[in-house]
Formats: C-alpha cells, sequence, structure tokens
C-alpha cells in the first residue's frame, strides 16, 4: 500500500513559533535540523499530543487535525505510533506487556499472537518476561519499536531514537533501523540533528529552522543542491563563501570572488539566473578542491579550471585526512576570518607532497564542483 | 491494660483504619488531579488541604463545626431533616482525623505522581488509553510507593489526632474517646499509670509506622 501524508501547522508558544507545511510519502521522511528548531513539537502535534493552533494534518486520506473543520481526534484515536527520546518504556512491566501494551482491545489470543510475532521480527524473542530495566540500550529501542508498530500505525514517529546510544553501537543501529523501517513498508517521520543520521536513513530530507521548514526535498536532491545559505549552513557546509555575479547563463554561471573570476555549473534543472553585480554565495566541498602536484609540468587552463595560488595558514589532523586551511595571494581581508578556504587532503597525499613542509601550492575547483546557492 | 484502655485503642485503631480509606478515596484522585491537570483555583483547592498541616488542630475543629456543627453550614440542614447530627459521634473522630490527616497523603501522593516521567503517559496515550486508564495502568502503579508511604503516614497522623476530635466528636469515653483523648482525661483524673500504658502503646505502634513509611519511602526514591 503506498502512503501519502501532509502536514500544514502552526503553533504559537510563548518564546517560539512554529509555522511549517510539508509533504511525504512512502519510507522514512527525516526532520533535519538544530535543536530547538520545532521538529519534536511537530511530532507531537503529529501525534495529537500537542493542539496545534490553525491547520491541517492528513494522513492516507485521513484527516487527523483540522482546525477549519473543527477536526481534532485525540491521541487515542490517531493510530500514530511515537518512539520517544528516552523511548518511555513501561520499567513497571515486561518486554511482553510493552509490546502488548497498545492491543488491549483485541481478543487474548490475538494480542498475544500478535505481540509474539512483532518480537520474533525484532529479534525480541526470548527478552519477553524480562523487565526493561534489564535489557541493552539497543535492545530497549527494539522495544520501543516494536510497541509502536505493534498497533500496525498508520505513521510511525521517532524523535531522536539513536541519540540515547553510543557512538558506535548509534552507526551500527542507522543501518538497522532503516532496514526495520523499510521492511515494515510503514510510513515514517524521524527526528534528528545529526545529518549524517539524517543522510542514512532518510527518504526525504526535511529541514527545520526556527519553526520553518526551509526545504524539503528527496535526500540526494539536498546533498547536492541546497536551496539557500541557510540550508548549507545548517547541514554543516563548509567553504560557503560570498562572491558577486559577473555572468548568469542557463548552463554556467560565472562569479567574482576575492579578485578571481569562478566558473561554476547552473543547475540544468534549476537554472538561476541573477543579474550581473548583484550578491551571490556559492559552496565548495573541502575535499573537491585539487592540490596541482609540482612534479607533473605546469598547470593548463583546460585541465585546471578555477585556477588559484595561495598558501597554507594552518591545518588539522583527522587521521586518515588532512583539513588545510588555505590563504589566497590576493589582497584583500580572506573570505574566512585568517583563512579563505578549507581543503581536505588524504592522508597519503599530504606525506608523498611533504606538505607539512611545503606551504604554497596551486589549486584548482572543477566548475561542476563549485555550487551556486539561490537566495 | 485496662478496659477502658482497650476500648480507647480499639476505637483509636477503627478510627484511623476508616480515616486512612476516606484518605485513599479522596487523596489519591486530588493528588492526582493537583499533579496532573492545570485548572482554575488549583492553588486554593491546595491551600485548603494544606492548611490543616499549619494551622493548631483546634482551629481546624472550629471550623468543621462551623460545617458541620448542629447549627452549621452542612449540620444544620440535615439535623432539620434527620434530627440527626454527625457531632459527637464516632463519625466525627473519622471526619476529623481525615482532614488532619488528609494533607500528609496529598503532598506525598502528589510528589510521587509528579516524578512519574510524563513520557510514559503520553506513550500510554498514542498506544490508545483513556486518561483514566492511563492513571491506573500508569502513572498510579508507578507512584505506588509513594502513595502506600503516604497513606501508611496518613494512618499515623490519624492515629494520633487529638486537638481536632476533641472539638468536634468530644471526648465521650467508648464512643469517641481514642487513645489521645483517654490519655489526656487519665492525667486529668490522676490516673499515672493508665496514661504510662497508653502512652507508651501509641508511641511504640507510631514508631512501627513510621519504620514501615521510611522503608516504603527509601524503595519510592
Amino acid at each position: 500500500m503506498s502512503h501519502r501524508f501532509s502536514v500544514e501547522i502552526t503553533k504559537q508558544l510563548p518564546e517560539f513559533t512554529l509555522d511549517v507545511a510539508w509533504s511525504a510519502g512512502d519510507g522514512v521522511a527525516v526532520l533535519f535540523g538544530p535543536s530547538g528548531a520545532g521538529k519534536t513539537l511537530t511530532l507531537q502535534c503529529l501525534a495529537g499530543l500537542i493542539r496545534p493552533d490553525a491547520g491541517r494534518i492528513v494522513v492516507d486520506d485521513r484527516v487527523l487535525f483540522d482546525s477549519a473543520a473543527g477536526v481534532d481526534l485525540p491521541p487515542q484515536q490517531r493510530r500514530v505510533g511515537y518512539v520517544f527520546q528516552g523511548y518511555a518504556l513501561f520499567p513497571h512491566l515486561t518486554v511482553g506487556q510493552n509490546v502488548a501494551f497498545g492491543l488491549r482491545d483485541r481478543p487474548r489470543a490475538e494480542r498475544l499472537s500478535r505481540a509474539a510475532e512483532v518480537m520474533e521480527r525484532l529479534g525480541l524473542g526470548g527478552l519477553t518476561h524480562r523487565r526493561t530495566g534489564e535489557l541493552s540500550g539497543g535492545q530497549r529501542q527494539r522495544v520501543a519499536l516494536g510497541r509502536a508498530l505493534a498497533i500496525d500505525p498508520a505513521l510511525l514517529l521517532l524523535d531522536e531514537p539513536l541519540s540515547a546510544l553510543d557512538a558506535p553501537l548509534r552507526r551500527s543501529l542507522r543501518d538497522e533501523l532503516r532496514t526495520i523501517l523499510s521492511g515494515w513498508g510503514t510510513a515514517a517521520v524521524l527526528v534528528t540533528h545529526d545529518f549524517t543520521e539524517a543522510y542514512q536513513i532518510a527518504d526525504r530530507i526535511v529541514i527545520y529552522e526556527s519553526g520553518r521548514v526551509i526545504q524539503s526535498a528527496p535526500r540526494a536532491e539536498l546533498l547536492w543542491q541546497p536551496a539557500s545559505e541557510a540550508v548549507a549552513r545548517i547541514m554543516g557546509l563548509r567553504n560557503v563563501l560570498h562572491g558577486t555575479v559577473v555572468k548568469a547563463m542557463p548552463d554556467r554561471i560565472q562569479i567574482s570572488w576575492r579578485g578571481l573570476m569562478l566558473e561554476a555549473v547552473n543547475s540544468p534543472t534549476r537554472s538561476y539566473m541573477p543579474p550581473p553585480e548583484s550578491p551571490i554565495a556559492f559552496f565548495i566541498r573541502p575535499e573537491y578542491v585539487r592540490l596541482i602536484r609540482k612534479d607533473r609540468g605546469a598547470p593548463d587552463a583546460a585541465h585546471h579550471m578555477n585556477l588559484m595560488r595561495g598558501r597554507i595558514v594552518g591545518e588539522s589532523d583527522f587521521g586518515m585526512v588532512w583539513s588545510l586551511r588555505l590563504r589566497l595571494d590576493a589582497p584583500g581581508a580572506p573570505a574566512q576570518g585568517d583563512f579563505d578556504l578549507e581543503v581536505e587532503v588524504p592522508r597519503l597525499v599530504y606525506e608523498i607532497l611533504e606538505i607539512e613542509r611545503d606551504r604554497h601550492w596551486e589549486f584548482s575547483i572543477h566548475r561542476g564542483s563549485i555550487h551556486v546557492l539561490p537566495t | 491494660m485496662s478496659a477502658d484502655a482497650l476500648v480507647a485503642l480499639g476505637l483509636s485503631i477503627r478510627v484511623a483504619f476508616f480515616a486512612t480509606l476516606l484518605n485513599a478515596l479522596l487523596g489519591i484522585p486530588l493528588a492526582y488531579i493537583l499533579a496532573r491537570r492545570a485548572f482554575r483555583g488549583r492553588a486554593l483547592v491546595d491551600l485548603l488541604v494544606t492548611l490543616p498541616l499549619v494551622l493548631p488542630p483546634t482551629v481546624t475543629g472550629y471550623y468543621l463545626i462551623v460545617l458541620l456543627g448542629r447549627r452549621g453550614w452542612l449540620g444544620a440542614p440535615v439535623y432539620a431533616w434527620t434530627g440527626w447530627s454527625v457531632a459527637f459521634t464516632w463519625y466525627a473522630a473519622v471526619i476529623a482525623a481525615t482532614v488532619m490527616a488528609l494533607p500528609l497523603l496529598v503532598r506525598t501522593a502528589r510528589a510521587a505522581i509528579e516524578s512519574v516521567d510524563r513520557e510514559l503517559e503520553k506513550a500510554a496515550y498514542t498506544l490508545g488509553r483513556s486518561e483514566w486508564r492511563t492513571a491506573l495502568e500508569v502513572t498510579l502503579p508507578l507512584a505506588k510507593n509513594g502513595i502506600i508511604a503516604g497513606l501508611v503516614l496518613a494512618f499515623a497522623r490519624a492515629l494520633g489526632e487529638f486537638g481536632a476530635t476533641l472539638m468536634l466528636a468530644g471526648n465521650i469515653p467508648g464512643k469517641t474517646a481514642t487513645v489521645p483523648l483517654a490519655i489526656y482525661t487519665a492525667v486529668q483524673t490522676g490516673e499515672m499509670g493508665e496514661a504510662v500504658v497508653l502512652v507508651l502503646t501509641l508511641t511504640i505502634l507510631s514508631c512501627i509506622v513510621l519504620m514501615v513509611a521510611g522503608r516504603l519511602g527509601a524503595r519510592a526514591a
């Protein structure tokens, strides 16, 4: 069965206003953004635990909330599963009783078989009679999932389901969670403030900032085409820079930046045509800046577009990768404090080229690696 | 122990038992509502319930007479219709003990209920439970130790009630003279042997009750 749901709500709190509208279909929609952006508040509105001031929430053609029509289903009638951040397992009940908690209205035999089936699928089979306090973090998460999934929810909500776990476990459980969610076929909304986690689990990512949605897109689109500088910053993209438009064409765009003329690819599907002289934001991924080897002859313009020269003024060792802070040989203030560009090179390259000793380099950036951010 | 002392002890335990029962019936819902519901007049309800804790018991007893006495706001119409008044019956002793013990139960139970994670209740709502069923299946079971500790304290308080009982129920031997009142009478009439027996009995009983409450409190925390 194919799922479709839409959220359109406003909620005024003393120091905060939530005003969001987005929709999603099958798979996992991840609400991503900084803490306090309204992600959890949205989940609580979806579950009926908080009443929005106005708006409409529709899940698979079922209206859960519609302020204009006076519809506001209580949480008990929404059939929306909720996995809380701390899992909220009932400590006075066993694992089996927790999983079966939402099945009270069903006949006893059916209740037991459904709970057993859910626990079997989640690998909780042997834990039926355990108290929740005796479980590991990963098991607690699966019990919370099982309890929410047992009621066969129309929509499953997960509030930072991995944040209560240690980092190594968290990484391995991301894949597990994604497998479970896709295996179950339930439409899900997951909240996180970790972009890697968001990207790994999501089909669609909805970006929240200060109570608003600033982009909602399939994850791949988001990765390569953030809709604005605000989105780029929230995603934690580095080298978000500001220049001036020289000339915009449907297929490429020329930008003046730090006395250089940069050429960037314009989006073929979403051409951005700002007038000359207007300010423009763009970003360059540090791992896509190419260091030009000095032992391979002089660089030629055909293979090395967007050529620039600079000095390394700072560096950080991330183990397998070195992050270099490059200051261009150009007059004027550097773009990012005391440097212009952050560049990442693999450790091997760092060692072979003896970057530790040799600090002056030429760099080049392919025009496809300069991403224009519409304003 | 004299026959009179045994009668006083039996009466005390009966009064304390029914006062504790009334406390459970009134106090647990009240504690839940104060802990979980925001409503107008909550501060006033809280104040009224707590007041007997700080007022002299005689003052509380006086208000009870004003309310329930033969010429009281509630007592007068009841007397007019039935010719019966609760004043100076052992029921009056139960009422006085209930009112005096209520703040102890409500405050203890309320704190225990407030310490239950609200997310557990929200989880129960999303799993189809009404607020009423959630209170019965989640909140109160998890606040159980605190509530029981509150009931034990209420029992102890009811057992030792003197001032308000004297005001509303009087000091009628065999009828409303509970152990504390019997001790007072014994001392007044110079029967020190009787007084000592009753004093020791009440002390030991209260110690046992407090030890039980302490155990439960420690387990609740």
